[in-house]
Formats: structure tokens, sequence, C-alpha cells
């Protein structure tokens, strides 16, 4: 290579990527714009929607945190989280620790079966569920809606686990049995701790989607709203200056729990 | 007994134990077998039952009778013809695939090169823009339908801003209530859907390979297009899959942000579950869409794979 040559490409390296940056900048303006505007006007004082603002005030707040449907929509959201998480990490963890034993046809057959909840619409799947509670005479609640929330997690929880066991040393399990620890004692003392962040992490992903869902919840929740659903009925009524409020706890609800899942799991880890 | 030990994976792999003899190993490999089997089993039972049980009850009350608003089992294909015949599901069915078609094109197009910055230009700060699109996936599907209408309403910000500014006396009516509020709210939302797998993809293509073709002449555009594009071929399908399957089963979007031209065919399911009550009818429509979308995710793949060639 002769010495011009490679004095440009030192500069080509040098030059700022500014039509690049300028791209992600104009992408993430468009992708967070209106979750910024919403949670801006969510400390408005006036219930109009328009700049510039009246003042700043936490009077929406003050008005959902008393408002008992709400609230109780809020509690549903949450218990729906948590038993989402507690179903699909009851299920997900074993699952994916038997996968690895079982033979290579067998373990295609697995994987590619527990991609359907993601290949399908969730508006099919949600009225297939509804069909099936109606079918075997289930009364429609929040905990018919929390095993189907479970069911369209369980991919994610299966895999992310399933992803974290591929980078696990199995010789330190046989190095304990070797010296003398059982199956069960090597399990919780060596395998459990090495894998339990990314266990953490795919239950966390598994709230963050339950409090997320809407379409499940609308046909199998029956009258228990999630706030997601309480949230569709007002925006149907007109615009109410409360929704700004419900949308930022709920925004902050689901961005926390991905936040923390991504955090402790190989998805945030490219 | 060999072979199986052989293809199996796991932690007495590739080991032989001085001392043992092949009953013991035999006996110790059907247990293990059946301890994965057993782990395995709470998952698939509940898999089966509240994912495939449901999905086969939807066919078969797609071939039910309604009898004074309530579905009794039959087999009769009325419901099927009703609903191919209906002509709104046509016209409905294919505004959905258009809108699809439409919304798949400009989320690869903003996917793609955004992906591409992030793994390749932006390689320092790429975890925290991987994570905040992730967190954006996972964070705000009602939220966000929401703050579109907060935006663009009669009482939205533009508006109320306009109208404030004395720019305007009335609001306009045509921002919100249009094809163009659904789209921007859909591709909104589908950005992170396709630059996840896109740039999954792209973790296999090394930036060397990049930097040598720009030594050897190549200019950005032609390095993206020829080397990084096919490289990363598996995560754009995947990318237009999840894209295709959320248009073709979306119905609240229309719903808030759409006027009544706006519709598209999942709300017309909802309309059968939720509104008429005939759901025989509405599980015949879902069921076609379903073989729809299986045609449809056929004929795309095959055809992206002749392009990617």
């Amino acid at each position: 290579m002769t010495a011009p040559d490679w004095r440009r490409t030192v500069v080509r390296l040098r030059r700022r990527p500014v039509g690049s940056a300028a791209f992600m900048v104009l992408v993430f303006v468009f992708l967070f714009a209106p979750l910024v505007v919403m949670v801006a006007f969510s400390f408005n004082s006036s219930p109009r929607l328009s700049f510039p603002f009246a003042g700043v005030s936490i009077r929406w707040y003050q008005e959902i945190f008393t408002d008992t449907l709400v609230l109780r929509a809020f509690r549903r959201s949450v218990q729906a989280a948590v038993v989402t998480a507690g179903i699909t990490g009851l299920l997900g963890l074993p699952a994916a620790l038997g996968i690895l034993k079982v033979a290579a046809r067998w373990r295609t057959i697995f994987l590619t079966t527990a991609l359907g909840p993601l290949a399908i619409p969730g508006l099919l799947y949600a009225i297939g569920l509804a069909v099936f509670y109606r079918q075997i005479g289930v009364e429609r609640s929040i905990w018919s809606a929390n095993l189907g929330h479970a069911l369209i997690a369980l991919p994610f929880v299966f895999l992310i686990i399933g992803a974290s066991l591929e980078r696990f040393r199995f010789g330190l399990l046989e190095a304990a049995q070797d010296l003398g620890a059982t199956r069960w004692y090597a399990f919780r003392t060596i395998t459990l701790p090495l894998i339990l962040p990314a266990v953490i992490g795919a239950m966390l992903l598994a709230a963050a989607i339950s409090v997320d869902d809407f379409v499940i919840a609308f046909f199998t929740a029956g009258q228990d709203k999630t706030l997601p659903l309480v949230m569709y009925g007002r925006v149907l009524k007109g615009i109410d200056p409360t929704l700004n409020a419900i949308g930022t706890v709920m925004l902050i609800l689901t961005t926390t729990l991905a936040f923390m899942a991504a955090s402790r799991t190989t998805i945030g880890e490219r | 007994m060999t072979e199986s030990i052989s293809t199996r994976r796991g932690p007495r792999r590739q080991r032989s134990r001085p001392g043992t003899s092949g009953e013991v190993l035999a006996t110790i490999d059907r247990r293990r077998r059946l301890v994965a089997w057993l782990q395995l089993f709470p998952g698939s039972a509940y898999f089966a039952l509240l994912f495939l049980v449901p999905l086969a009850g939807l066919l078969a009350m797609s071939f039910f009778r309604l009898v004074d608003f309530d579905p009794v089992p039959a087999f009769v294909l009325s419901n099927y013809v009703e609903v191919l015949t209906t002509s709104i599901h046509v016209r409905l069915g294919l505004r959905t695939i258009q809108v699809a078609g439409i919304l798949t094109v400009i989320v690869l197009l903003v996917s793609f090169p955004c992906a591409y910055v992030l793994n390749f230009v932006f390689r320092a700060k790429r975890q925290l823009l991987y994570f905040l699109i992730l967190v954006s996936l996972f964070g705000g599907y009602i939220v966000r339908i929401y703050a579109w209408r907060s935006i663009l309403g009669r009482q939205g910000v533009i508006n109320q801003t306009l109208i404030g500014m004395g720019i305007i006396e009335e609001p306009i009516r045509y921002i919100l209530n249009s094809m163009l509020a659904v789209g921007a709210s859909l591709v909104n939302f589908l950005i992170p859907l396709g630059v996840l797998p896109i740039y999954a993809a792209m973790q296999n293509v090394s930036p060397h390979v990049i930097e040598a073709a720009r030594d050897l002449g190549a200019s950005r555009f032609r390095a993206a297009r020829q080397i990084v594009l096919p490289l990363s071929m598996r995560g754009v399908r995947a990318a237009t899959a999840f894209v295709f399957i959320a248009t073709l089963g979306e119905w609240v979007t229309p719903r808030l942000l759409g006027g009544t031209n706006d519709l598209l065919i999942g709300n017309r399911i909802e309309f059968y579950f939720g509104q008429s009550l005939e759901w025989p009818q509405g599980a015949a429509l879902a069921m076609t869409l379903m073989v729809a979308m299986g045609v449809f995710a056929y004929i795309i793949i095959s055809l992206m794979k002749r392009l990617a060639r």
C-alpha cells in the first residue's frame, strides 16, 4: 500500500459519523417523543394539553392515587406481574435444564414448538383462550388472564434461561460429584447460584410482558380490569388528564422491569 | 446404548469411567433421561393445555352452529362461507395486507440502517442504545397508542398549541382518525421489533470485513448492501415476519387512532368476539387469517431467499 492510501484510511477512520448520529437521533426522538410528551403533561397543572406549560403540579397523581378504580387496577396489574413471573419461573427453569439432556431430535421439536406463541398474532391467541375458557366453563377473571400471560411469557423465559445454561460449565458439576456431592447438593450450591441472575432476569421480563399486555386481558379478564384496560376504557370516553398520570405509572412499571431484566440476562449483553 | 450416550449433551459427555461396567452406565443414562423428561413435563403440559388445546378449540368453534347466540357443537361450513363472501372482509383483508406490506418496507428501511449504525458506527455506545430499544419494546403498548392520541387529537398537543399561539382558530380534525396516525403509531411500535432481530444477526458480521471492503474501494453503501445485508438476511427475514404478524393481528391502534375507513381485519375479529358475540363466525375468520398468514409467510420468505441470492 502506498503512503497516500494509508493516510486516506486514517483520515476516513477519524471522520466523525455526523450522518449516522443525525439518523440515530431522529429515530430515538421518534421512538420516545410521544412518551416524553405524555410524562411531561402528567405534571402539567392545567388539564389542557397545550404548550407552554401552565405550571408544575402533581394533582393528576393525587387524583389517580385516590381513585379506587385505578388503585384496584394497579393492584391487579402488580398481581398479574407476580403470578406470571412465578409460573414462568417454576415451569421454565426445569424445562430449560431438562432439554439439555434429551436427544437432539427431541430438542429441536421442543424448541420449535416453544416458538409457537411468537408466530401467531396475540389477538388470535387471546380469542382462542377466551373460547377455551368458555368451552370448559371457567369464569373469566384476573386469574384466567394470568394463565394466558404466563403462556406467552414462557417461551422467553425458557429461551433466556436456556441461553445462560449454554455458557454454563458442566465440568463443575462433575467435579463436585466426584468429590462426593449429591446431585441435588451440586445443583443447589453450583448451578443455581451461577444461573440465578438469568432466571431472575427472565422472570422480570415475564412480569413486564404481563403488565404491558392488553389484548389477552381484554378478552379473558372479564370484569377484572388491569391498568391497560382502564386506560383503554378512558381513552374511548375521551381525552382525560388523569390518563397522562396513569400512563406514566404504567410506563415506569414496565420499563423498570424490562430494564432490570435486560441488565441481568444475555438479552442485554449483545 | 453407546450411540445414545454419544449423541446426548451434558455433564458426563466424553467421559469414560475406569472400572464401571457398561451396565451401570446404561442405568445412569436411563435415570438421567427419566429426570430430563420429568423436568420437561410441567412446562410442556402447561403449553399443551393453554396453547395447543385453545387453538384446537378455536378450530372446532369455527365449525359450530349459532343457536340463540349460543355456539352449539356441530360440523357446518356455513361460517366459512359467510365469512368469505362478506364483501367487507375481502376489502379489509386486502387493505390489511397492503398496510402490512407498506409498514414492513418502512420498518425495514429504518431498522436495517439503525441496526447497522448501532453495530458498526457507534460500537462503543451500542450496549446503551440497544438497551433503550429493548426497553421500548417491552414498555407501553397501550401507553404509546394513547400518547399518540394525546398529541394528534382534536384536543391534542399539536392542535392546542397551534390554537394557543394563534396560528389556527379551529382544531385541525384530520390529523387524528387517519391512516397517517395509525401508521405513525404502528411504525413507532414496530421499529424495535425490526431492529432487534437484524441487530442480533449482524453480530456474526465482523467489522473487519467492512473495513476490508472499504479499503478495496467499495462505498459505504455498497459494503452495507453487498456484504452486511446478505450476511444478516436471517435477521431481516425474522424482522419481516414479526412486523407482518403484528400488523395482521392489530386492532387496538386502528380503533383508537384511525377513522371508520382505516379499520383492519383484526377489528372484524374483535367485533365478532367483543360486540356481536357471533363466536363461530369470528373463529372462522380467525382460522382463515391464520391460513392466509401461513401462505403469505411462505411466499415472502421464498421471495426474500431468491432476492438474497
